[in-house]
């Protein structure tokens, strides 16, 4: 399931709710992508650099660039830890990195960004940072971009959360029932019809996900319908069917119309009155048709 | 449809004999062609390529890309109007529509304008679907690319009052056939993009900010893609403002994803949006624009977000023709039986009155398309055994 979440580039949203958090679901992916060697970039908003970090091993952790709007968000301390330019400035200077190789950023919420900046602006830097950069070595690699985000479902009306959702390539929406998490992911791909998976997983503590099982399409929402076909012709109060002896005077009936050869031979012998038909004419007294010259009664 | 069409062309034109000839250009009888205006005037008047006159009216019709929306519409897209497309849910069909209409915009020789704000214009343009064309139809489009008009400036040394008389069209100049059909699996041929005119509108080229990177005034990008419009228009002569032009072309605009936050319009976002009339004035504008000119517009905008009900009928109300596209995918009628077949419905929502007190409104209303490996198809929906 990972696998094919961090397949394509772009942005994948990952909304979850208050009853499932998602946050362990963005770790593990962080965690296989920083697997793969890739280089990760995390803008931290709504929980602490520490308690992010926890349960990375070290190796990922070295990878793991953490830019922390936390600690500090309004840059009250000017002590120089903080990220000086807020959140739309550190947004803008991932868009400009230049390093070669194909990154991974993580939004920690995008949630927090929502409130904290306008919605058009946000969208327009998310589809700015998730667009490819072509690095600019000889041979002009193009660098897959991905984006992950935490969005939670709750926060933001219909408004916000369908604009975001035009932007993801990926959406996978969180949601737990009775200990067990599903995750249901639409995948959008452009020039692709768009597909639908489930799967039922848990994370383990060292973030690995451990998939139960991949479920078929609405399978346990929709219940399969009643498949007994309903004969239309039970109840009606005419009948539609035919016996064998009403279908034999059925086809044996001459229709009014039908051409027979005995029609055609009547129609050939004509009879004495049946000659062409002709036109009688009397002219009257405002005619006056000449016969040998039709125009002379043209005012020329 | 299109035998109707042609009687009732044959109608207005005095039907020519074919010279046993054929097309030599010493003889001043010529067959003429099915797609010839209905300006009644002599072999002269040369027809804009790929527009007909519609069997009901009159009005010039363009083709809209797909023949079965052609039909659906009453024959074509009307020149002068705006074809509202409203996006279907994860925005998969709707680019298609977009790009058949400006596919058969080059196949046909009109000039293009495509305006964006989330794609470059020229990745959008190499994304077109390549035409599906017989052999006549592959002859026709080398004469409309390659030659436009022969001018034959031989100097008739005996016959030479004959220099004074207006050339007459060897050929057909429109392709003939009105509507064309698109194999989406395949990409448009390079040369024939090369051979195509275009202008391209990519709004952050356009916009300027700030420092700060807050988009300064949000009217400014309606505003800017009016006057693109309006600048084209005039500098090519396609409201009749230069004399000079010898042959009429169509103009055909494309505006892609309308109203969505990369145009810096918060309608998607809010429902109570402080600057909710800039669409509806920018629909009123262009509106103007196109009547005055020879151009068609097709415009695709996410009406589906839009949190504000009432916009979206103003926009409507403004647009002329208007056809909703609804897909299947991620709600619960994908499972039901009676869309099984299909891949979403099509909603004709509104057809334009264009000087006439009817429109041509389909008595059916339930329409489902489907996206085969190469081709859309939209077919009305049959009721099966469902109940």
């Amino acid at each position: 399931m990972l696998d094919s979440l961090l397949a394509v580039g772009g942005l994948v949203l990952l909304r979850d709710s208050v009853e499932c958090e998602g946050r362990s679901l963005l770790k593990a992916l962080i965690k296989k992508s920083a697997l793969r060697g890739e280089q990760i970039h995390v803008l931290g908003c709504e929980v602490s650099e520490e308690e992010f970090r926890e349960g990375f091993g070290p190796d990922i952790n070295s990878r793991v660039v953490y830019h922390d709007l936390f600690k500090d968000p309004l840059n009250w301390s000017k002590s120089g830890e903080a990220v000086p330019e807020g959140p739309l400035g550190t947004l803008r200077t991932l868009c400009r990195r230049t390093d070669p190789g194909p990154v991974t950023i993580a939004l920690d919420s995008v949630s927090w960004l929502l409130f904290h900046l306008p919605c058009i602006t946000l969208c327009k830097t998310l589809h700015a940072l998730s667009q490819p950069s072509v690095s600019s070595g000889a041979d002009s690699l193009v660098d897959q971009v991905r984006v992950l985000g935490l969005l939670h479902e709750e926060l933001h009306g219909p408004g916000p959360m369908g604009a975001l959702s035009t932007l993801a390539q990926t959406e996978v929406t969180v949601s737990g029932k009775m200990g067990q998490t599903s995750a249901s992911i639409l995948y959008r791909r452009p020039q692709q019809r768009a597909t639908y998976q489930t799967w039922w997983f848990s994370i383990l503590p060292d973030l690995s996900v451990d998939l139960r099982e991949k479920l078929p399409l609405h399978s346990e929402l929709h219940p399969d319908p009643h498949t007994t076909q309903v004969d239309p012709t039970t109840d009606l109060t005419f009948n539609l069917h035919l016996s064998k002896k009403e279908r034999e005077a059925r086809d044996s009936l001459t229709l009014p119309f039908q051409f027979s050869s005995e029609k055609q031979q009547a129609l050939l012998r004509r009879g004495p009155g049946q000659t062409t038909s002709h036109i009688f004419y009397e002219p009257d007294a405002f005619d006056d048709v000449d016969q040998e010259d039709p125009d002379d009664d043209l005012d020329i | 449809m299109a035998a109707a069409a042609t009687c009732g062309a044959g109608v207005l034109s005095s039907g020519c004999v074919a010279s046993t000839a054929g097309r030599s250009s010493t003889t001043s009888f010529q067959r003429r062609s099915k797609a010839s205006g209905a300006d009644g005037g002599g072999p002269r008047l040369l027809s804009i390529a790929g527009t007909r006159p519609s069997v009901r009216n009159g009005q010039l019709l363009v083709s809209t890309g797909l023949p079965a929306l052609d039909q659906l519409l009453g024959g074509g897209l009307a020149v002068g109007t705006v074809l509202l497309i409203e996006e279907d849910k994860y925005s998969i069909y709707s680019p298609l529509l977009f790009k058949y209409f400006l596919a058969e915009g080059i196949v046909n020789g009109h000039t293009l304008l495509v305006a964006s704000a989330k794609e470059k214009p020229a990745d959008i343009l190499q994304e077109l679907p390549a035409p599906l064309l017989d052999d006549n139809g592959k002859k026709e489009l080398e004469d409309v690319h390659n030659s436009k008009t022969p001018e034959s400036d031989v100097n008739m040394k005996i016959a030479w009052r004959y220099q004074l008389q207006p050339k007459m069209q060897v050929g057909p100049v429109s392709s003939s056939r009105f509507g064309h059909y698109y194999d989406v699996s395949k990409r448009i041929p390079q040369e024939l993009l090369g051979s195509s005119k275009w202008h391209g509108f990519f709004l952050p080229e356009h916009i300027t900010s700030d420092l700060k990177g807050e988009p300064c005034s949000l009217s400014g990008d309606y505003m800017k893609l009016l006057q693109f419009i309006q600048n084209i228009i005039y500098t090519e002569g396609f409201d009749g403002s230069n004399p000079q032009k010898k042959q009429k072309n169509i103009l055909r605009i494309g505006i892609q994803n309308f109203g969505s936050p990369f145009w810096g319009d918060d309608i998607c976002c809010t429902e109570n949006s402080d600057n909710s009339h800039r669409l509806t004035k920018f629909f009123y504008v262009l509106r103007g624009l196109l009547r005055t000119s020879l151009s068609a517009c097709i415009i695709t905008m996410p009406t589906h977000l839009i949190q504000n009900k009432a916009i979206t009928a103003r926009v409507r109300n403004l647009s002329d023709t208007v056809v909703g596209l609804e897909s299947f995918i991620g709600s619960e009628k994908e499972t039901n039986s009676l869309y099984k077949d299909y891949h979403g419905l099509i909603h004709i929502r509104k057809i334009p009155r264009l000087n006439n007190l009817t429109c041509d409104e389909s008595d059916v209303k339930d329409l489902a398309f489907k996206l085969k490996r190469k081709l859309f198809t939209i077919e009305f929906l049959t009721e099966a055994a469902a109940h």
